[in-house]
């Protein structure tokens, strides 16, 4: 699993030699983010299922798209938020392009689905985030950067 | 230890390098694989822990360096200490005769140490199991290493490196002026460590 600290050790490993001084700087670095990302992470898991209901909603407000598909473009939803939550833990893309992305494309090709609603889901929560009702300015930063990095990677 | 033991280990390693990647964790991966298993998010129970991990990064980072700045004394003192106590080693006949055999088992006295380092900057022991444990029994039963000695000189590696943390060393105190300001406060970091030593211990048994 891709970590910030995993990357750091593989690639000393690699090389066969013992963490050095700059290894363990950007091993430093990660951790004194971590604390925004934790509180992402927390504030993520709490609110996930709200997020998830009101991206639905505006998704399903503005397009007509088959309600009989609603439940199931719910759980897209909740699943690649709940990767996030990972990411945000991890302080890598780890989780997502290991789970979520990898295979993404082929997945979404053969069952015809609309990318396009899950990219105005996630733009819609990067857009409409309170700041500081669901989380601080910091913890907002991290998780709209990993969102922005999702919505890339659908698009 | 005999020459060649991690030789061919690492060889596999080449190969199998990438699915090696994804099984080493660090201890907020760890988090992650046991949250996605029960198909739910990490909260705040979950969080208690890393945000120790977090709080204690300092001296985390303190004691890999105090294996990392002492990393040949900590190997040279335990395979001397092994060959003091059990002499026939060193005499020919005997398993560290000659010099050859002698500086294979400097290195592997080293390299055990680096993925013990390693596990310790995780925070999470499995880059130290996939990686050094993993086989390493079978390399030395094949390679006739006696398992008695190699686990003797973990040992000492193990107690040097736990003085050198907790500052209780007889030499150079290496905290001061360093993030985590002393030797006393590295005490539950220092029992981590020695957990790492004792996997390797554990494993040739």
């Amino acid at each position: 699993m891709k970590s910030a600290v995993t990357t750091v050790i593989a690639s000393a490993d690699a090389a066969g030699r013992f963490p050095t001084i700059s290894d363990i700087e950007s091993v430093k670095g990660s951790f004194d983010r971590a604390h925004a990302r934790l509180e992402a992470a927390e504030k993520l898991a709490v609110s996930i299922d709200r997020l998830t209901s009101q991206a639905l909603d505006h998704v399903y407000g503005t397009h007509s798209y088959e309600q009989a598909n609603k439940d199931k473009c719910a759980r897209d939803i909740n699943h690649y938020l709940r990767l996030l939550n990972y990411c945000l833990v991890t302080g890598g893309t780890g989780p997502l392009d290991e789970w979520g992305i990898a295979g993404m494309r082929e997945v979404i090709r053969a069952q015809q689905l609309p990318t396009i609603a899950y990219i105005e889901s996630f733009t819609f929560i990067r857009d409409n985030l309170d700041i500081p009702g669901d989380m601080s300015q910091q913890a907002a930063a991290e998780f709209k950067s990993l969102l922005d990095y999702l919505i890339h990677a659908l698009a | 230890m005999e020459s060649g033991a991690f030789q061919y280990q690492s060889e596999a390693l080449k190969l199998h390098f990438w699915d090696f990647v994804f099984h080493m964790l660090d201890a907020f991966s760890r988090a992650v694989v046991s949250a996605d298993s029960k198909g739910s998010p990490i909260g705040s129970e979950d969080l208690v822990a890393l945000r120790k991990y977090v709080a204690d990064a300092n001296k985390r980072i303190d004691a890999t360096l105090a294996i990392t700045q002492n990393v040949s004394c900590i190997a040279a003192d335990a395979i001397s200490g092994m060959v003091c106590e059990n002499t026939g080693l060193t005499q020919p006949g005997g398993h560290c005769y000659p010099t050859r055999r002698m500086a294979a088992c400097l290195r592997d006295g080293e390299i055990i140490l680096r993925y013990v380092s390693y596990a310790l900057l995780a925070g999470d022991s499995s880059v130290l199991d996939d990686r050094c444990i993993n086989g390493l029994k079978e390399t030395y039963l094949a390679l006739g290493v006696p398992l008695a000695n190699a686990i003797r000189a973990i040992e000492i590696m193990k107690i040097a490196t736990v003085a050198i943390m907790t500052e209780t060393n007889s030499g150079r105190k290496m905290f001061e002026g360093l993030n985590s300001g002393s030797g006393a406060e590295c005490q539950d970091i220092a029992s981590e460590a020695a957990s790492y030593f004792d996997r390797v211990i554990a494993a040739l048994s």
